[in-house]
């Protein structure tokens, strides 16, 4: 026996270009819609996760001071500000503030690098709160300190590459001439920290015969009030705060003006497809106005004509929109690249993460927007009377 | 209190009128008639004569503007209100079986699923056995997996025919049946309608403009300006 | 988060003039120009060049630091239009630190100029002072024909040089081992092929 599902899909197939090019505009649009909400979500996860493998949020130091080695490097090591210690505990102390580690940057300068000489950059941590603000510290070779004020180094990849040490060597301190042993070398991260000599704070300190220190990183509380927190950092004497959030909101303030723009074209693309629906629907009810007559008169209730035609319309969306999805997922390394090269700034890892949840999101929204511009067509064929269908002629 | 062989239609002073600008048509003049079970009955005339229109009210494809209508003694039009689109398909669908000049029938579909098409919508008890039946009854059982296309007119009339009463219906209502069919298979469908009113008792109505087609119904009634005229 | 040095990171292995347009003309004061190529054992040769020099150097000297594809940087030194000389350094792991011996040849692959670009120790500033450096100059591959640098013995002008900061004996027969390893990688790459072309 026939179904009316198998009345309206082989109805699609009697004008078989026709309904093909409905559905490659559907697909196209549906496609479109996937990868914009894959690359929504991917390109926020990579962000934060980019973010997140920085370690700590926020960073205090005294006014003036170069936050970056880079800056210092170009500023000959000159520039350095310093803090007190005690603000790590005034810090501490306020609430939303998870976690804090003191750093202390020194530079030293070293008369033998180069024709006249370099400036040699070290990093002193506190090997106690450090690692936990930095979860991600993976060691390629050997480990972190043995104590709080060992006399030892861990460098960075490519910091070790250049002066050829491996786990046992000795490194020199410039300028005050301490040797320093290497305990550990890290892995390659992508990040500044390749190129860094990390030393413990105290041992730093000691050598720079200095109790101060010139940065505290600081990680929040998870649902803690970001904006809040920075405002009172801010009152804090002589200190600038620098916020990865604020680099986060940046680069997603961004990311939404482009995404808005993508997304408006999405919805016209969407629009574009479904007024190709309605079309067609519309002129296959037109062309079929004796024959949905007919079926009335074989006891077809307008209910019945409304729902034939409005499965038809489901299925060139569902099709359509399973055929974009498919699309979506097999070119999504193609789409990831063309993302990298338009966007200003594009975190590592993959951009477009299309999952299931995506998947059905964008086929529900295309299945809706589908049926409700096939209401027309499909209210128009119900309510055709066989009369004057039949007698039309 | 009513029995089988008593069903019958009975149209009391139907007329219909259109309205065309500030003219009006009186397709329909007034025209009485009862028709019962397992009679034959033809209609003829020329375009103009209401033959069309009055097989339309007798077949509730349309209202009348006035005049009552009842099938098997119950009251179809003649209450006052017309009757919608959901209630006319409702008598339809239990009364009737319509063939109609152009077969209508779906391109897309095998002449099985042709004939079982109305059993989407509505199916009366035993009707899927009907579908076997009619095939083999119209003779069209060896093309029972062709496509409308790869058939003649003729034979696409009989599976009109088979179609149009898989649900077993009182009332076969035919409109210019062999209007689109050579003379061979013009008489040929005449035969077909001839027989399944003999056999089966089935009740024909009939409009067409075929004199001898018009001969082989029992009853012939000719249609002039509105109003019908029984020889 | 700093950075050991602004340096390039595929300088870390092979070496690169700190500043080429100021080095250049220091090394070679007859030059007026220089061109940068860069070449690697990978595609000079594979895995048999590697071998081979290998085995000239005595040791597998080439470590975890060196695989066969690093570039290094060789520095073509011009006066006008003609080719007068190379430059090329190479990283030796010293005591302290990395060392870079960079040398400057003449086409016959005669040392011209010897220069430590890098080397970290709190004495280490003696092997730069001239004194030392100048008595490199006229040294060929030929001279450690007759001295191994890795057991400090032999003969010849080399087994005369002497070690002007004792108390970094290790950085000072490395800096030999270096001046070998820059010479071999030179012989290897420049001048065995000019010998072998018509």
């Amino acid at each position: 026996m026939i179904t009316p599902f198998q009345i309206a899909y082989k109805n699609l197939l009697r004008k078989k270009v026709r309904s093909l090019l409905t559905l490659v505009g559907i697909m196209l649009s549906t496609w479109v819609l996937v990868s914009l909400f894959g690359f929504n979500r991917g390109y926020e996860a990579a962000l934060n996760r980019d973010i997140d493998n920085m370690g700590y949020q926020l960073m205090v130091m005294a006014k003036g001071c170069p936050y970056e080695a880079a800056t210092m490097m170009l500023q000959g090591g000159k520039g350095l500000r310093y803090m007190e210690p005690s603000m790590v505990n005034d810090i501490l102390k306020e609430p939303g503030v998870a976690k804090v580690t003191p750093i202390l940057m020194q530079a030293f300068f070293d008369p033998n690098k180069g024709e006249s000489g370099g400036i040699a950059g070290f990093y002193g941590v506190d090997p106690a709160s450090y690692p936990a603000l930095k979860p991600f510290l993976r060691f390629r070779k050997g480990g972190w300190f043995h104590d709080s004020a060992a006399a030892e180094v861990v460098m960075g990849y490519e910091a070790a590459e250049l002066e050829q040490r491996e786990v046992g060597d000795l490194t020199m301190v410039p300028e005050k001439n301490v040797p320093l042993k290497v305990v550990g070398i890290l892995e390659r991260t992508g990040s500044q920290d390749d190129g860094t000599i990390f030393v413990p704070l105290k041992t730093l300190q000691r050598i720079s015969q200095t109790d101060q220190i010139t940065t505290i990183g600081i990680k929040v509380k998870k649902d803690a009030d970001m904006e809040k927190l920075e405002n009172r950092l801010y009152q804090l004497k002589d200190v600038q705060v620098v916020s990865f959030s604020q680099v986060k909101q940046t680069v997603m303030k961004l990311i939404s003006t482009a995404r808005v723009m993508v997304f408006s074209i999405a919805i016209v693309a969407l629009l574009i497809a479904m007024v190709g629906v309605v079309n067609t629907v519309l002129m296959s009810v037109l062309e079929r106005r004796q024959e949905i007559g007919i079926l009335k008169t074989m006891g077809a209730m307008p209910g019945d004509i409304f729902r034939l035609v409005w499965t038809e319309t489901l299925i060139l969306c569902t099709l359509g929109g399973v055929a974009g999805i498919g699309f979506a997922l097999l070119f999504a390394r193609v789409t990831d690249m063309l993302a990298r090269r338009v966007l200003p700034y594009a975190p590592s890892g993959g951009l477009v993460a299309i999952d299931l949840r995506i998947s059905l999101l964008a086929l529900s929204i295309i299945v809706a927007v589908g049926l409700l511009s096939g209401l027309y067509p499909a209210w128009k064929a119900g309510s055709i009377r066989p009369l004057e269908s039949i007698r039309g002629e | 209190m009513m029995t089988e062989n008593d069903w019958s239609l009975k149209a009391r002073d139907l007329t219909r009128v259109y309205h065309r600008g500030s003219e009006e048509i009186r397709a329909l003049d007034g025209v009485s008639l009862s028709i019962r079970r397992g009679e034959f009955v033809s209609f003829m005339g020329s375009s103009g004569s209401g033959k069309t229109t009055l097989i339309n009210l007798l077949g509730c494809l349309d209202n009348p503007t006035s005049g009552a209508l009842e099938l098997a003694g119950k009251s179809i039009f003649g209450a006052g209100k017309p009757l919608g689109e959901r209630e006319l398909t409702r008598v339809r669908r239990e009364v009737f079986g319509y063939i109609f000049q152009n077969f209508y029938l779906i391109p897309t579909l095998t002449v099985q699923e042709n004939v079982a098409l109305p059993l989407a919508f509505y199916r009366k008890p035993g009707a899927e056995e009907e579908v076997e039946r009619l095939l083999k009854l119209l003779g069209m059982e060896q093309r029972r997996d062709h496509l409308p296309g790869q058939i003649s007119g003729g034979e696409m009339q009989r599976v009109a025919i088979a179609r149009a009463l898989v649900n077993r219906p009182e009332i076969l209502l035919a409109d210019e049946p062999t209007g689109n069919l050579d003379t061979r298979r013009a008489t040929e469908i005449g035969e077909v309608l001839q027989e399944l009113n003999r056999s089966s008792g089935l009740t024909i109505v009939m409009v067409t403009h075929n004199p001898g087609l018009a001969r082989l119904a029992g009853r012939q009634i000719e249609m002039r300006d509105g109003l019908a005229y029984e020889s | 988060m700093c950075a050991a040095a602004a340096q390039p990171v595929l300088a870390a292995v092979g070496c690169d003039l700190n500043d080429a347009d100021r080095d250049v003309p220091r090394l070679f004061p007859d030059s007026t120009g220089y061109k940068t190529v860069y070449l690697s054992i990978a595609n000079r040769g594979g895995a048999p060049l590697l071998r081979k020099i290998e085995n000239r150097l005595g040791v597998t000297y080439l470590s975890l630091y060196a695989p066969i594809d690093v570039p290094y940087t060789l520095y073509e030194v011009y006066r006008d239009k003609r080719k007068i000389g190379y430059i090329h350094g190479v990283n030796q792991k010293g005591q302290f630190g990395g060392i870079q011996v960079f040398m400057a040849q003449d086409l016959t692959g005669r040392i011209k100029t010897f220069y430590l670009q890098k080397i970290t120790g709190s004495s280490a500033s003696k092997f730069r002072e001239a004194g030392f450096t100048r008595k490199f100059e006229g040294v060929t591959l030929r001279d450690f024909d007759s001295y191994d640098p890795v057991r400090g013995k032999g003969s010849g002008r080399l087994a005369q040089i002497a070690n002007p900061a004792p108390e970094l004996e290790t950085d000072f027969y490395g800096i030999l081992r270096g001046l070998k390893k820059n010479l071999v990688l030179m012989e290897e790459f420049v001048f065995a092929p000019e010998r072998g072309k018509p």
